[in-house]
């Protein structure tokens, strides 16, 4: 397979100043992204996961022409994104933030037919295409096609915007966060879509979230980014194999206070996460063989007063990867 | 890429904010009146009907009337270039405008089209009673002469709306700097204070404004000087616009470039 997408230590700095009064300031370099290296094939749905601020946005700018990288370089479908930037833009579908980037007087049609004119599309195939569109995303069926975008629901606001991004038939699709904010029916719907398009129509897809839960169902390759560099990559299952042989001890607890739990865990060293509500706590505990320790520890945490309501063990999730890759504490 | 497609959708998009958007409607076709309505006033307040026919030559209700709509139709051609950049950002399409394969030149020349369209046609109907009223028929004649001149004077201004958009968008806070350049460029075009009065900075640096000529050749029509001088000011205007022209096309190339190196924001 042909790599649809190419990037090559790829480097971006920004500037940013922090002010102190009113006359002075102090310019700070941010590093957003640090040398990240990935390719994506024709046919795959590459995930670029990670949390707000890894740098996921900015690779995303960069692919699409609206960034220029300070050091490495780029291709999408074989051209440089620095030095064929009309190139580039012939061969890519963008969808960016979900609930903007629209004309809100112009119908959802009207508003397809505008970026058709801007990309170059015949108006007979213009027409077909955007016929083919609406029906595919459903939104004549929510009125889409004749309501002002101003009137759009966030979910309608989504799939006018993936239509757009497919609307030139590009081969290579760059979507940043698609179903941010979505109601479930919606995210379903556009998460099914992407999936047909990369295994069907044999587009490449580059799709960031950081929604592990999405990551895990829509991509066929997941690159972790955390703080510009890529931490990780490889399938779900590949990823998941990379950890520690660990496993996931998850307690649930009564008692009265989480500072007292968390000293009885790091008395016994335990690298654990704990997550409260009211009085009830949940405790992710990762070790390599619960069994060992799961007597002493209920032992120790009902002495010091904790009620054990239920105990269970879990395979570690895509989470757990991420949070053993990105902050390597597991 | 069909450039008549590009033209259809950009009426498109502007009709439809024109239209769907009732204040704007109201205010446009108020506009003409409200202003000559106003700049009468202030002249009724400062001298007579009769010193103003004796210094300029025409009746102040023709003459403001002709002002306006001239003024109208041609700060089209900078205003609509100038403000949608800020508009696009604002609404968040301008990252899609970028991101498009579409010839950024070719589309801003067209961007002041279909609004020039909608007030030249306003125009001329509301100059229509008034010239008839005061030339009688041959108003008619003058009037349609006036417009042509005036749709001319559009086209002349496209790219210098552009080779300043280009510019001043490149700079932070642009429309702070727009909101002081765009009057300066209305009043430097004579229409409401003829150039011939204008001290001789601001009379070098109107000449330098593409439309500048057909403002005073509309001039010279409302005062019945139809010679060969309208052709030279005609053909002044259009070899400035040919003069402008590339310099426009690198300088929205320019702005392009700068948007990209420092990133365009997509929220």
């Amino acid at each position: 397979m042909s790599k649809a997408i190419e990037a090559k230590g790829l480097v971006k700095r920004y500037q940013t100043k922090e002010r102190y009064g009113f006359f002075k300031s102090k310019v700070e370099v941010v590093e957003a992204l640090r040398g990240v290296s990935f390719t994506v094939n024709y046919g795959e749905i590459v995930g670029l996961l990670g949390p707000n601020g890894a740098g996921k946005t900015t690779t995303i700018k960069i692919l699409s022409t609206l960034l220029l990288p300070d050091e490495g370089e780029a291709y999408v479908a074989g051209y440089n994104v620095v030095k064929e930037p009309s190139e580039v833009r012939k061969h890519i579908g963008l969808m960016l933030t979900v609930e903007r980037g629209f004309y809100g007087k112009l119908t959802g049609r009207e508003n397809l037919e505008y970026f058709a004119a801007l990309y170059g599309l015949e108006r007979e195939y213009a027409k077909k295409r955007i016929d083919y569109l609406i029906k595919l995303l459903e939104l004549d069926k929510l009125g889409g096609d004749y309501k002002l975008f101003e009137e759009f629901s966030l979910g309608m606001r989504a799939r006018l915007s993936l239509a757009r991004a497919l609307l030139s038939n590009a081969p290579v699709l760059l979507l940043d966060e698609p179903t941010l904010g979505l109601d479930p029916p919606s995210a379903r719907r556009i998460r099914e879509l992407v999936k047909n398009l990369a295994h069907e129509e044999k587009k490449a897809v580059l799709y960031t979230t950081h929604n592990m839960f999405e990551a895990e169902i829509v991509c066929d390759k997941i690159l972790l980014i955390n703080k510009g560099v890529i931490v990780a990559s490889g399938t779900p299952g590949e990823l998941k194999a990379k950890l520690p042989k660990l496993k996931v001890l998850i307690l649930s607890l009564y008692g009265q206070s989480v500072e007292n739990l968390q000293r009885t865990l790091g008395d016994l060293g335990l690298k654990h996460e704990i997550s409260s509500e009211l009085n009830i706590h949940t405790v992710r505990i990762h070790v390599q063989r619960p069994e060992d320790i799961f007597n002493d520890l209920v032992k120790k945490l009902v002495s010091s007063g904790f009620e054990l309501l239920s105990a269970r063990i879990e395979e570690p999730t895509l989470e757990d990867v991420f949070i053993y890759f990105s902050e390597g504490y597991l | 890429m069909s450039i008549f497609d590009l033209m259809r959708a950009e009426y498109i998009l502007i009709y439809a904010e024109t239209i769907r958007r009732k204040s704007e409607l109201v205010l446009m076709i108020l506009y003409p009146y409200l202003f000559t309505g106003f700049v009468l006033l202030l002249g009724y307040s400062a001298g007579s009907l009769e010193v103003f026919k004796s210094r300029i030559g025409v009746d102040p209700a023709i003459f403001m009337a002709t002002a306006s709509f001239t003024v109208m139709s041609l700060m089209i051609g900078v205003d609509d270039v100038l403000w949608r950049p800020l508009w696009d950002m604002w609404i968040g399409t301008l990252p899609y405008l970028i991101a498009s394969p579409v010839d950024k030149f070719k589309l801003f020349t067209i961007m002041p089209l279909p609004r020039a369209t909608l007030i030249v046609l306003l125009g001329f109907t509301s100059l229509l009673p008034l010239y008839i009223l005061q030339y009688g028929l041959s108003g008619v004649i003058l009037v349609l002469l006036v417009t042509i001149l005036i749709v001319i004077g559009v086209f002349t201004m496209v790219p210098l709306g552009v080779l300043l958009a280009g510019l001043i968008h490149s700079i932070g806070e642009s429309w702070r700097i727009l909101s002081v350049v765009r009057p300066i460029i209305m009043v430097l075009l004579g229409a409401y204070y003829p150039r011939f009065y204008m001290p001789l900075v601001a009379k070098l640096l109107s000449y330098t404004i593409p439309p500048s000529h057909i403002v005073e050749s509309v001039q010279r029509v409302l005062v019945g000087l139809v010679d060969q001088w309208l052709l030279v000011l005609i053909a002044a205007s259009i070899f400035l616009t040919a003069l402008y022209t590339p310099p426009s096309r690198a300088s929205l190339k320019f702005w392009e470039k700068r948007k990209v190196s420092e990133g365009v924001k997509i929220s």
